[in-house]
């Protein structure tokens, strides 16, 4: 059945405000999560809140540097925080990563709370007159399965959806351990990135650990030890404005050719962003070498799953793993 | 006798486009920015199934919707029969007119509306039932029919199997190109208002007069009762050749709501219902002497075609002419699909055939260990093969020389691999190209009032080529004025007629039409000029006297004369126009095969081969168009093609989904194209002469610019890696 067409628009003061409101009513949802939320309800009809709760403008935007890192309002643009000085000198992989997302102009508009919570681009899941789609509709199956599934994901997939994470900047966060900061009507809590997003197994349809009506109102990054190096590399197909095929985010700490201390997550492979700890725990220790970084790549891409158009993926992002180690490691000796 | 300096040409120049900044300043009226008064708004339903019927389909619903004016399905839709053929092929089917569904996303109905949002929200609830048939998806899959040689443009000569037998060295490859969408960047539009019997419709076509017979024979009306308005047009590249079914659409529901009714396609349907360069499969046998003079040339191809539509899509043409080689054989065939009708996507046909004649002979020359340059010098064809007469113009040597030069083709290490830079491999292709553009009749009229200004039309269409730009300074020029004394206006239906924009064909069959209608005025004019009291130039015959500067003067002494309008006024006259008339010259008259523009290609490319990471670096084509009118826009049409040309080889496929043929990737999301940074550096230089059979001395420049350049990207990748591509797009999966 088709969405019913027609919303109520709310515009409410507070964070506070918002919270109730949308906690208060289950027909009701921020509009939030980037520009992707306009086009789900308006333009490709695939929700249907009855009342759309827009905090554009609340007062959740700036960055601040705390003792351990940085705290990041949730409004703050993508631009922004890749010119906060933080991020330019210790973060690169964070800076580089917002630089290799969407264009100028969207990253002027586009925020870190959308960035966080943006849908997948899964065209299978964006239009409705597609019958099977376990993330729109519960037990109906997966279209894209046995789709064009290029652009889809091999890590944490399985027959039941092979959405992918569409977010550069999440691969970075997560790897640097961020904790989103969530608001309630219970009150403030923190959940680190690597917990909130759900592996989506047989409920697609859950994509994070957010209840009903919480609010992402901050990010909070820790920073890297000292001495520590780090990159994001992306591959696709455009030089520009195009969604990962596969990505890397890396930070190491070397010390005579040895290295001391690994981070390593994955993008445009994954159903969430990918943190990969068993390559990390590969890495630490081990002299710079190919062997160990190809190692660290064969865990990192552990298990895939994939189906006709994802199997290129496994070995492209090995070596995306690779590679963007290589750079980070020749950077760091 | 005083020598007279001659007028600077106003031709040639760069001159900036006269329409420029109405566009920049918003004010060009394009079609989606028409309005009426009591205007409605049509929003359609599209077929969620590719083969089958409609079993049922309710209408209450939409009906009762707020707002609601009308729904119209196949059972309440006038019954129209198919339009009529045109030059360029028979029209596309007549929608809405019985329950049998051909493809994914035919329009199975329209919801017309007081708003937009009201007439898309409606559509949204006809519900459609389907009986759903097995669709047929894949060029190779033999259940759907197989057409062979359609349309007759197969061609032999000599005995292609004899030379391939005695040939001292063969090559045989089969090569695929994708489906392609046009996405031009302004979604197709048409504005209908019925006024008694007689209609008006603003329309995104860059072929007015095909928009007015075509629905004038579908409504049964006379054409003067059709008027259609298309000054502007926000890209076509092919698209807006044809009639399809939603302006129809829009005309009904204007006729059943007798409201004026604005459809607007939405970019997914932009991928369904105005046509795309369809794919295909190809075989290319050659066969050669070790000298690399080919002796044997096989180019056949099967081409997607929807079930009910038609599309001539001339992949192998290029193939008949293209190279001096005794033993021809080219053939088309098609296979019927449940896909939407494919039509004309910029040099539609060329796009595909080049890529893979033009990487078969690049495969060749490394058989035979010659630079890939080399062998195409040695195959020019000094005479049009098809035709048997000498070209009426053609510097594609100099195209290959010229391009050489610039791209620093010497530096090229002829072995494959062999140049890199960090982890950057290199390599250098070549591809040759022409386009069999087309000239037809074609008719425009000019005029000069009393204030000494001249107003030329044609109902011609400006895609955004620059026609009214470059036929502005035609007129000029001819009628001896400055530009600004000239207004050139079109893409109206009531002005005289004009074939379309396109295939490469207008510049020059307009540019003769106007040329034609500027001398007779000027005719007119000399005629009058010495004649009557009072007349400075009485007694001179018209051969004393020539045009500069808005004035008729004496030849051999400039100050004796007077303007247009003194003339005029001295003969009481408030205006004096003239028709005129262009048509193709005859080649049993001239003996000269009307030449195509040529062109070379150059690229070079970049692989990181761990990665599968391909950038262009640098494409050069040079370009042999006969005259330039304007070098500034002529180059931008090449610069533009070359653009599209990048799409295709890298970027570009329209998906169907596997069993539902949906369009997996009608979005800008999705569908990827070039951005910027994908485009290096794009060089264009022009070469040739004015092409004698004209007076206008000018061949094609709006398609040139993308065959060949796949082919020119595909062989420079071969050169760099070794690997040959013989699938287009060119994915990161072939690469690393």
């Amino acid at each position: 059945m088709a969405p019913t067409p027609g919303f109520e628009y709310v515009r409410p003061s507070s964070v506070e405000d918002a919270v109730a409101t949308v906690s208060g009513d289950p027909t009701a949802a921020y509009l939030a999560g980037g520009t992707t939320q306009l086009d789900l309800v308006l333009k490709d009809r695939v929700i249907s809140p009855q009342r759309l709760v827009d905090i554009t403008r609340l007062p959740l935007r700036g960055v601040t540097r705390t003792s351990d890192g940085l705290q990041v309002a949730a409004m703050t643009t993508m631009e922004e925080l890749a010119a906060d000085p933080t991020v330019t000198r210790e973060l690169p992989l964070v800076r580089e990563a917002l630089l290799s997302g969407a264009s100028t102009q969207l990253r002027n508009m586009a925020t870190i709370g959308g960035n966080l919570l943006q849908r997948t681009r899964c065209r299978y899941f964006r239009d409705p007159t597609v019958a099977a789609c376990n993330k729109r509709d519960p037990g109906s199956g997966c279209a894209a399965v046995t789709g064009h599934a290029r652009m889809h994901a091999i890590l944490g997939a399985s027959e039941h959806c092979i959405a992918s994470h569409a977010s550069d900047l999440c691969v970075a966060l997560v790897a640097l351990d961020a904790v989103a900061h969530l608001q309630s009507m219970g009150g403030l809590s923190h959940v680190p990135l690597t917990e909130f997003y759900r592996v989506p197994g047989d409920r697609p349809d859950r994509e994070t650990v957010l209840e009903h009506g919480e609010l992402v109102t901050a990010i909070g990054i820790p920073l890297l030890p000292p001495g520590t190096r780090s990159s994001y590399l992306k591959v696709r197909d455009r030089a520009s404005y195009e969604f990962a095929l596969t990505s890397a985010a890396a930070a190491l700490v070397v010390e005579h050719d040895v290295i001391r201390f690994a981070r390593l997550a994955l993008g445009g492979v994954g159903t969430v962003p990918w943190r990969a700890y068993e390559a990390e725990g590969i890495l630490v220790g081990a002299p710079v070498s190919e062997g160990a970084f190809r190692a660290a790549a064969e865990a990192a891409v552990n298990d895939p799953f994939t189906v006709s158009g994802t199997e290129f993926k496994v070995e492209l992002a090995k070596r995306t793993v690779v590679r963007v180690l290589q750079t980070v490691a020749r950077n760091a000796s | 006798m005083t020598e007279t300096k001659p007028a600077p040409t106003l031709l040639g120049a760069g001159v900036d486009r006269v329409d420029g900044l109405s566009k920049v300043r918003g004010e060009a009226p394009f079609p989606s920015d028409v309005t009426y008064p009591r205007l409605a708004h049509a929003a359609l339903v599209r077929s969620t199934i590719a083969a089958g019927r409609i079993s049922r389909i309710t209408t209450r619903a939409a009906e009762e919707a707020p707002g609601v004016l009308a729904v119209i399905t196949h059972q309440n839709m006038p019954r129209l029969e198919r339009g009529p053929a045109t030059l360029i092929g028979p029209s596309p089917v007549s929608p809405l007119q019985d329950d049998q569904v051909f493809h994914h996303g035919q329009y199975v109905a329209v919801v017309v509306a007081e708003s937009l949002q009201q007439a898309s929200a409606a559509a949204e609830l006809v519900d459609v039932e389907y009986e759903v048939a097995a669709g047929v998806f894949d060029l190779d899959d033999p259940r759907g029919e197989l057409r062979v040689d359609p349309w007759g443009s197969g061609a032999r000569r000599g005995d292609v199997e004899g030379a391939l037998a005695s040939a001292e060295v063969t090559f045989e490859a089969s090569y695929s190109t994708a489906a392609n969408t046009n996405n031009p960047i302004g979604l197709f539009t048409t504005v209908a208002a019925w006024e008694g019997d007689t209609l008006t419709l603003h329309d995104s076509t860059q072929w007015t007069a095909n928009v007015r017979t075509t629905i004038a024979a579908l409504f049964g009306l006379p054409e003067e009762s059709v008027r259609v308005h298309a000054p502007f047009l926000g890209g076509g590249f092919g698209a807006g050749l044809r009639v399809w079914p939603h302006a129809v659409i829009a005309a009904v529901a204007a006729q059943v709501t007798g409201r004026p009714v604005k459809l607007e396609l939405t970019r997914p349907q932009m991928f369904t219902g105005i046509g795309y360069r369809p794919a295909t499969e190809q075989t290319v046998r050659l066969g050669a002497l070790r000298t690399g003079q080919l002796v044997a040339l096989q180019h056949h191809a099967t081409i997607a075609i929807g079930i009910v539509d038609e599309n001539p899509e001339p992949v192998t043409l290029i193939s008949q002419s293209a190279y001096a080689c005794p033993n021809v054989d080219v053939r088309d065939d098609e296979r019927r699909l449940n896909i939407p009708p494919p039509g004309p996507l910029r040099a539609p046909g060329a796009a595909q055939g080049t890529f893979a004649l033009e990487s078969a002979l690049d495969e060749l020359s490394y058989k035979l260990g010659m630079d890939p340059l080399e062998l195409r010098l040695r195959n020019y064809a000094e005479v049009d093969a098809h035709s048997g007469l000498p070209w009426s113009s053609n510097a594609l040597r100099d195209c290959y020389a010229v391009g050489a030069e610039r791209f620093g083709w010497a530096q090229r290490n002829p072995e494959v691999g062999s140049m890199r830079e960090d982890s950057w491999q290199i390599g250098y292709g070549v591809a040759s190209l022409s386009y069999h553009w087309w000239q037809v009749r074609c008719e425009a009229r000019a005029t000069i009032g009393r204030d000494g200004t001249a107003f030329v039309r044609s109902a011609a269409n400006d895609i955004g080529t620059g026609t009214r730009t470059v036929m502005t300074q035609l007129s000029a020029e001819l009628l001896g004025l400055g530009l600004s004394d000239v207004r050139f206006d079109l893409g109206d239906s009531t002005m005289p007629w004009s074939p379309a924009a396109g295939g490469s064909g207008l510049t020059t069959s307009l540019g003769v039409a106007v040329d034609d209608a500027c001398r007779s005025l000027r005719g007119k004019f000399l005629e009058l000029a010495v004649q009557g009291p009072g007349s400075p130039l009485a007694g001179c015959s018209s051969d004393d006297v020539v045009v500069s500067g808005g004035r008729l003067h004496r030849k051999d002494d400039p100050g004796v004369g007077e303007s247009y309008a003194e003339v005029l006024a001295r003969h009481g006259l408030d205006e004096l126009s003239a028709d005129g008339l262009g048509a193709p010259p005859d080649p049993a008259q001239t003996g000269l095969a009307l030449s195509p523009p040529f062109a070379a290609k150059f690229a070079e490319v970049r692989i990181d081969a761990d990665l599968g990471i391909l950038r262009v670096a640098r494409l050069l084509t040079v370009v042999d168009a006969g005259r330039i009118l304007n070098e500034k826009l002529a180059r931008s049409q090449i610069v533009g093609g070359t653009i599209g040309g990048i799409g295709q080889a890298l970027f570009e496929e329209t998906s169907f989904d596997p069993g539902t043929g949906r369009i997996a990737n009608a979005t800008f999301g999705d569908y990827l194209i070039p951005v910027s940074a994908d485009v290096g550096d794009v060089d264009v230089a022009f070469v040739g002469q004015p092409d004698p059979l004209t007076p206008v001395g000018t061949k094609g420049v709006g398609e040139l610019g993308l065959p060949g350049t796949a082919a020119a990207i595909a062989n420079a990748v071969y050169h760099a890696t070794g690997r040959r591509l013989r699938s287009l797009p060119i994915a990161i999966e072939q690469l690393y």
